[in-house]
Parts: C-alpha cells; structure tokens; sequence
C-alpha cells in the first residue's frame, strides 16, 4: 500500500506519531491481555470442590427438612451439660444447698457425740435440737464448734459436764457456714435463715483473735460472745448454682 | 501496518481512556481513601470501648453503639463501594476498548454519594440510626444512594453495549454481574426492612443475607473482575484457565443468593433457613478455590514481580486472603462450630476478613495499577507502599486471629460451659477485643500513609517518569519494562 502513496502514508505514520505522542509511560508500557489459557483443570481441584460439596450436603442434612413450623434444629441446644438436661446441676435456694453442704460436715465431725438425729444420747452429750445455743446467738454457737467447750454447761433444762473438743481443724468459712445452717434448720431447729460465707469467716476471724487451744467456757460466752455474727443477711430463697454457690439471676 | 506500530495505536486508545475516566476514578480511589481511614478511626475507638468502656465516655457521639455502626457504615458505603465504583468504570471501559462519554453524570453523582454518606453519618452519631446491622444509616439514605447508583452504573452498562469487539473477558462477567445484582439485593432489603412492616425476626434475616449478599454478589466480584485483570496483565501471560474461570463465576452466582441466614441459627426462625444459609457458605469454598487458584496459577512463575510490583503484590496477598476465606467459610459453618460463634464477635471477623483482607487487598492492587495510568505520573515513594502493604497484612493476621480463631476458641467454648456465669464467657471476648485495637491501629497507620499518598498523586504530584515505581530494587527483566526503556513500543 506505501508504494501507491509515495508521498504520504497517511496508513500508519500520523496515528503511529500522534498514538505516540498521547500516550503516557505506564500506558504504554502495559502488556496487552491474551486470550484466556485452556490449562486443564487439576483433578485435585476438582476433589477439593467435591469435598466442600460434601461438608455443604452433611451440613443441609442436619437441617431438620423443609419445614416452616420446626423452629430449632435438631440437636442445637446452646447448653447441655453432660449426661443430658436432667442431670444437670439445676441452680437452687441458698439455704437448701448450705443445709446439705452442711450435713456432710455434720456426719463426719459431729453425728459421732451428738448422734444422727441431732439429740445426743442422753448421757454425756447434749442435744443440738431445742438448744437455746444454737438457735440464738450465732456467734456463741460459732466459738463452741470451733474452740469446743468446757463443761458445765446447761442444755434443754439439764447441765452437761463433759467437754467437746475444738472442730476448727480443717473448717473453712463455707463448711463452717454450712454446717451451723444445717444445725439451726435440723433437728426441730427451724430459724429459717442462712449463716452467710462472709459472717463464717467473721466467726473464724474472732476464734483467731481468742488464739487459745482451750476449750471456751460459759463464763467466758457469756461475757464477751453473746451476740450474732457480723455481716449482710442472705435471703434464705436467693437461688445459687450448687457447685460455686454463685447466685444465678433467673 | 506492522505490529509495533499497532501496539503504538494501542497504546494511545489506552492513555486516550484513561484520560477520558481520570476525573471520577481518581475522585471514587481519594474520597474512598479518606472514609477508609474514618472507618478505621471509628473502629478503633470500636474496640477500645469493648475492653476500655470508660474511654472517651464524655462523647455521646462515640458510645460504643454509635461507633461500631458508624465504622461498619463507612466501611461499606464510603470506602468499599466508592473503590469499587471507581475500579468498576476504569475496567469496563479499558475492556470495552472505547473512551468513557460520561464522566460529568458520574462526577456529580460521586459527589452527592459522599454528600449522602457524610450526612448519614453525622445522623447515626446522633442517635438516628436504624439499628439494622449494615443498614444503620437514616432511613432517607437508603432511595437516595440507589437512585445515586443507576446514574453510575447505567452509564458503566452503556458502556458495555457500545463496546468494540464482541470477545467478553472475565473479568467483564463479573462486573456485569455485580452491577445488575447490586440493585436487587439493595432494593429488596431495603423494602423488607424498612418499608413493609413484618416481623422484626425476619427483619434481623433479611438483614443479615443482605450482608452476606453485599459482600458475596457486589464487593467480592468486583475484587475478582480486578484481580482477573491485574494478574494477567502484569504478569504477560493468559489466565491459566478458562474452563475454571467459568465454574468460579457460575458457582459464585448460583452460591451467592442463598448464603446469610447462618448467623441467625438458634433464633425462632424455620430451622431450615439458617442451614441453608450454612450450607451456601461452606460452598462459598468452591468459587474461592477456584478463582483463589486461578490467580496464583496465573501468578506462578513470576514471584520476582509479585515482589516489585505493587499492584502485584496486593493481588497476590489478596488471593491467599481468598483461599482463607474460603477455608473458614466450611469451618465456620459446621453446625458444631456454628454454635460457638453465637454471640462473639466471629461473625465480624469473618466479614472483616472479606472485606479488607480480600476486598481490599485485592482493590489496592487495582489502584496501585490504575492510579499511575489515569494521572500519567508514578507512584511516589515505594516506601508508602511497602509499609502499606506490610502494615495490611499484619491488620489481616490480627483480624483472622483475634476475631476469627479467639472468637470462637475462647467466648464460644466459655458459652458452652454450663454451670459458668455468663459474665465469664463475655469476660473471654477480652482478648479478641484487644486483638482488634491492634488490629485497627495497625490498618489506621497504614491506610493514613495510604490516602496521604493517593492524596498527592491526586493533586497530580507524582513523579514524572517512564520508570514504574517497583518495591524491590530490580536487576534484569521486568514485565514494566527495564530500566529507562519502555517496552512495547
């Protein structure tokens, strides 16, 4: 075609210049797009989309089927505890879990003296029922458990003169709460309140402070020890998780 | 005519389009840069507020509420689709090989986009937001934006139809794909949430496949139309293959529409929903592997230029994001992990992963490509860029471990406990929030560096060179051309 328009190539030179002459460094640097590759397709992708196809089918099949009045999926239950729904550990009131904790202490440390049914035998150990000192005066009765006493001591209209040895050995502020919930709610006791965490760990506090290995007296109760223990009352219904006696909102 | 002299002509078509779309792609890349660095502001005070309540507590603009749903917003509507708006015009109209005739229409309509998202955000610091996850801004935006986007993406269609050549690359299907699919999805949640009054638990599903469908059916492809384009084109080979090409796209658009529902499984909605919604998602694996591997395949061999190349090296970073998407789409939504992620804050990892970590990424590497083309300077200081990119991988790693992986490992399993108080699982969300202020602060160091230096090549202050402006001082060949020669020409 040059060779008819000798000339001027107006075929390619203006454009060429002109193209040239617009066009900028990276522009006209760029590689051009070829046509798409047929590479084939690698079997080990092909496994890997059926291995996603296969998750995304079991996943389907646990739907429940097409339903539009089936509202939870099977099997989904955000909590489940081991064994199931019905063993589970269900929160309960705060005195009934104290009571109970409190009877375990009650038959390794005292069931011995003061018999199972809480009423001594009638010879040498008092009863713990229709006792003035465990119904009244929570801290008096804290400091017999855990310092013992020494007889005479006048228990359901007789006195006792034997001596019941200090049980603070291994007690901690929850066995000690516990257990004294346990006497006051047993036995014909019926107080009907809760002795708190906080106001067992005042009672230890204060059988620290006496820091004595003999037994306490009556003399010695009634002069420093007759009132209740320190600390907030706890509403004996409150609900509490049984294992970490945390309250558990309802 | 000889075949340098056609690559000369090519050459000028090309810089005569880039001039013709400088104007609104380089507006959509800046303003979306800087709501980029709002957001991510916004989500670092997010997160301090989780661990951190008392932390600026004197603003009631920025209580947690207000700033969590302001971060996410501004991600979507100000930096993600203002990126995609402008990777959109600039590919369709490189594609179609013809000048782009409407810059004006879209200019404008650019412009009272980021009108719309300002106002929208000021009404959600006040309080006036609607409460729907990713649909929080007041209620009047949501016609406004729409009718804002036909005036982008009919000029972007009719662009298409006056295309030279009848060949569809794919990175065109996608792009057709997400503007025709964009409307429907907005447009039907939109109705359902706010114009038809319906159950307020169908509400809370609609919005949540309306999440999903955003990121699966309109942010993602656009990524991947970008990604199909950027790798081929640096690295001067076809894509690996056609034949997969087609099933990532296909598998895309059949998955996509179904996925969402998972994140409400154990709410009083029909039990099948949620699973369907689970099960689309586990086959999200299957477009993600697929185009994830296409693109490495296509990248393969030319791990030098992965390394200089910007917009090589996000593409590339981008896609390994993709294949871990992928992957945590099938872990996620095994019904024995599903339970975990309830009430954690997995669920935005998972969506923070797509977002930045393949959205994102895979979007800078389309603007480190684009940018230099449209104001025909370079890239100023490989530094910036270096340090944006290290700096994004770290926020990446630190969203799939802190949100992802902490998220279900440590709140999720305390959920299960039975006989633990609930406060001690919300106590085990502490180390994913804390993940997340580092996290946030890592993506804000780095996307501050990013719009300042987008910033600069906006204001037409880039260097004047035929060099390209590589990461990795180069000895020897380099797909852009060696040393002060410009090949192809």
């Amino acid at each position: 075609m040059a060779d008819q328009k000798p000339d001027l190539n107006e075929d390619s030179n203006v454009l060429e210049s002109h193209a040239e002459l617009a066009s900028s460094a990276s522009s006209a640097r760029e590689n051009q797009l070829q046509e798409n590759g047929m590479e084939p397709v690698s079997l080990w992708i092909i496994l890997a989309c059926f291995f996603g196809v296969l998750v995304g089918g079991t996943v389907l099949g646990k739907s429940g089927g097409f339903s539009y009045n089936n509202l939870t999926a099977k099997g989904y239950v955000t909590s489940q505890p081991e064994g199931g729904l019905e063993k589970a550990v269900q929160p309960k009131p705060i005195i009934d879990v104290f009571a109970k904790n409190g009877a375990k202490i009650y038959s390794a440390k005292c069931q011995g003296c003061h018999q199972p049914n809480g009423l001594g035998d009638g010879a040498n150990f008092p009863p713990l029922g229709n006792s003035e000192w465990t119904t009244s005066n929570t801290l008096a009765f804290s400091q017999i458990i855990l310092n013992g006493v020494m007889g005479p001591i006048e228990v359901d209209g007789r006195t006792w003169n034997g001596a019941m040895p200090a049980q603070a050995a291994g007690m901690t502020p929850t066995d000690l709460a516990g257990l004294m919930t346990y006497i006051r709610n047993s036995f014909g006791n019926s107080t009907g309140d809760v002795i708190s965490i906080e106001m067992a760990e005042n009672a230890i506090a204060a059988y620290k402070e006496r820091n004595s290995a003999a037994p306490i007296t009556v003399a010695e109760l009634e002069s420093k020890y007759m009132s209740d223990l320190e600390g907030a009352v706890v509403d004996p219904a409150v609900k509490v998780d049984p294992e970490t006696l945390i309250p558990v909102a309802e | 005519m000889s075949n340098d002299s056609t690559k000369s002509i090519d050459a000028g078509l090309r810089t005569a389009i880039d001039k013709s779309v400088s104007n609104p792609v380089m507006f959509f890349f800046t303003s979306g840069a800087v709501w980029l660095a709002v957001s991510v502001l916004l989500g670092v005070f997010t997160s301090v507020k989780f661990h951190t309540p008392s932390f600026m507590e004197c603003f009631g603009g920025l209580t947690t509420g207000r700033a969590y749903a302001a971060h996410i917003n501004v991600l979507v509507y100000g930096w993600c689709f203002q990126a995609a708006f402008g990777t959109i015009i600039w590919l369709m109209s490189r594609l179609t090989r013809k000048e782009f005739k409407s810059s004006a229409t879209v200019l404008v309509a650019g412009h009272l986009w980021n009108v719309c998202v300002g106002l929208s955000l000021v009404g959600i610091l006040i309080g006036k937001s609607t409460g729907v996850p990713w649909m929080e801004f007041p209620k009047f935006s949501w016609v406004i934006f729409l009718i804002l986007y036909l005036f982008i993406a009919v000029p972007v269609f009719t662009q298409f139809r006056v295309r030279q050549g009848g060949h569809v690359y794919i990175s065109q299907w996608y792009l057709l794909a997400a503007l025709f699919l964009f409307p429907w999805i907005y447009g039907t949640a939109n109705i359902f949430v706010h114009v038809i009054e319906g159950s307020a638990v169908m509400a809370a599903a609609v919005a949540s496949w309306y999440k999903f469908a955003l990121i699966f059916l309109f942010f993602l492809p656009i990524a991947f139309s970008a990604a199909y384009y950027i790798a081929p084109k640096v690295t001067g080979r076809p894509v690996y293959s056609y034949n997969l090409a087609l099933l990532g796209f296909w598998a895309l658009v059949a998955i996509g529409p179904w996925m969402g529902m998972q994140e409400l499984v154990g709410a009083p909605i029909p039990a099948f929903l949620p699973y369907v919604g689970a099960t689309a998602t586990i086959l999200f694996f299957l477009p993600a592997i697929t185009v994830g591997l296409n693109i490495l395949m296509t990248i393969k061999g030319h791990e030098t230029l992965a390394k200089q190349s910007p917009a090589l090296r996000f593409t590339t970073a981008g896609t390994f994001g993709l294949l871990a998407l992928g992957g945590f789409a099938i872990w996620l939504n095994l019904p024995s992990v599903m339970k975990g992620t309830q009430f954690t804050i997995t669920g935005y990892g998972f969506e923070m992963l797509a977002l930045y970590g393949v959205f994102s990424m895979l979007i800078f590497g389309a603007i480190y490509f684009i940018v230099p083309r449209v104001t025909q300077r370079e890239w100023l200081a490989p530094g910036f860029i270096r340090l944006h990119f290290n700096i994004s991988v770290y926020a990446v790693i630190a969203i799939v471990i802190g949100s992802i992986l902490f998220g279900i490992l440590l709140p999720g399993v305390a959920q299960e406990q039975f006989s633990a108080s609930w406060k001690s699982s919300a106590n085990a969300n502490l180390a994913s929030d804390w993940f997340n202020t580092v996290t946030w602060l890592c993506a804000l160091i780095a996307n501050v560096f990013f719009c300042f230096h987008l910033a600069l090549m906006w204001a037409r202050l880039g260097r004047h060179s035929k060099h390209p402006t590589l990461l990795v001082d180069h000895h020897g060949g380099s797909a852009h051309g060696a040393d002060g020669k410009v090949q192809n020409i």
